[in-house]
């Protein structure tokens, strides 16, 4: 069976498109939490979002940006929830990658509270521990997204990558200097 | 609204006064002394922080869903999305990213919600834009979306009415008008755009007593919303329970999450 979203994207039916480009599509469904839901996807089928690559990444989260600014404006919505189901036990229920953008108003009967836990301060403190040592390993986030474009291109062409990477780098700081008065 | 019981009525006044005579960076400056996440950012109140750069920072949730919950924040205060530079959402949405790979792997969860609350109804809590990062396991019975079928024509509606305003927002001149709504539809967009202008002439009218005019509509909602927060609190059981029973330490990697819907 198809992937619903795949679906949509590919032959434009069952559901009503409002923004498609190369990469991302947004799309209303006909199931959905509330009347004005809008899901954000990438047209390419990526299961989570760990395997979307960061460009596209940024594109829909800069697209469900404008749409959730759409939504405040034209549907009159008091407020919106942006939401991510990373994940089956995430209450994913499509397996491609989508950003669901849902305008929220009074008594529209959506709960999406939930109970602080009371977990013990070790608890707490491994966690932390175990985040953060991971945490200081994308210090440099720029640089990671370098490296990851790198890997996508084949062996042969890696070093002129790196090389091209390398020499992008010196203008950049070779402009920064310049800018130091 | 401000709520300050300690205050006479002098004294209320009067600080609405100085709200009211101050410029929108002066304004901007007296939020950022009021947020409690702008003075974390500056390290003036404590916390732990997991990653910090120069648009974003990362910290753990005090106040958790789960264990290993995580609050990405700009270090600019913004109050909502809509507020918050292209570039910044767009960064912040790839250290969510990062950050989700390492709960799935380090914490083995085996899903991860990014979640964003624009307003007080959308359950935000605090007047600093913020992503959630939530890890996940089974059975945790957290931010339940229960879906159900729309009637084609409203879904017609919805798009007219918003792709309109994206392409206005994207720039791109195309206006989209649904044939069978020609007569009733306009009808039905001239109220709502008539809405729109009044909650506009409210949030002007009030602006000066508030320390956030683009919240103005949350803050009316404040009191009984958080009425409503305690209530719905008491609904959700359970959810410590089943947590702590899923403590199991099965190796999940990226593909397992991903197979599970094969």
């Amino acid at each position: 069976m198809k992937c619903e979203y795949c679906e949509i994207a590919d032959l434009q039916s069952k559901a009503e498109i409002i923004y498609e480009d190369d990469e991302v599509i947004a799309a209303i469904k006909d199931v959905v939490a509330t009347p004005g839901q809008i899901t954000v996807f990438p047209k390419e089928h990526f299961t989570i979002l760990e395997m979307v690559p960061n460009k596209i990444v940024k594109k829909c989260a800069d697209i469900a940006n404008k749409i959730g600014i759409a939504v405040f404006e034209s549907l009159g919505a008091q407020g919106t929830n942006i939401i991510i189901q990373n994940g089956l036990a995430a209450g994913q229920s499509v397996p491609h990658f989508a950003i669901e953008i849902i305008p929220r108003r009074e008594g529209d009967g959506i709960n999406l509270q939930w109970q602080p836990q009371q977990i013990p301060e070790d608890e707490m403190e491994r966690a932390f521990f175990e985040i953060k040592e991971e945490g200081d390993k994308i210090k440099n986030f720029d640089d990671k997204e370098v490296k990851e474009n790198e890997i996508a291109v084949d062996d042969g062409d890696t070093k002129m990558v790196m090389k091209k990477n390398k020499s992008d780098k010196d203008n950049y700081l070779l402009k920064s200097l310049k800018k130091i008065p | 609204m401000i709520n300050m019981p300690d205050l006479t009525e002098e004294q209320r006044k009067e600080f609405e006064e100085k709200l009211k005579n101050m410029s929108p960076e002066e304004l901007n400056q007296f939020q950022k002394e009021q947020c409690i996440f702008c003075q974390i950012i500056s390290g003036k109140v404590p916390s732990k922080k997991v990653y910090d750069d120069n648009k974003c920072m990362a910290i753990l949730d005090i106040n958790p869903a789960t264990r290993g919950h995580i609050l990405i924040l700009p270090k600019e205060h913004y109050s909502i999305m809509p507020q918050v530079p292209e570039e910044v959402v767009s960064h912040m949405f790839l250290v969510a990213k990062a950050f989700s790979q390492v709960l799935l792997k380090k914490l083995k969860s085996s899903g991860t919600n990014i979640f964003i609350a624009n307003g007080l109804i959308a359950g935000q809590k605090a007047q600093h834009f913020m992503i959630h990062l939530i890890p996940r396991k089974e059975d945790d019975q957290l931010l339940n979306l229960e879906e159900k079928f729309i009637e084609p024509e409203m879904v017609k509606k919805v798009k007219v009415a918003v792709e309109n305003k994206l392409n206005e927002l994207l720039g791109i001149k195309k206006v989209i008008v649904e044939e069978s709504q020609l007569e009733e539809g306009k009808e039905e967009k001239k109220d709502k755009t008539d809405k729109v202008k009044n909650k506009k002439n409210i949030d002007e009218t009030n602006q000066d007593e508030e320390s956030d005019s683009e919240n103005q509509k949350e803050n009316e909602e404040e009191e009984d919303d958080d009425e409503e927060e305690t209530t719905e609190n008491d609904d959700v059981e359970d959810d410590e329970e089943k947590n702590k029973k899923d403590e199991d330490q099965t190796d999940i990697n990226l593909d397992d999450i991903a197979n599970l819907f094969k």
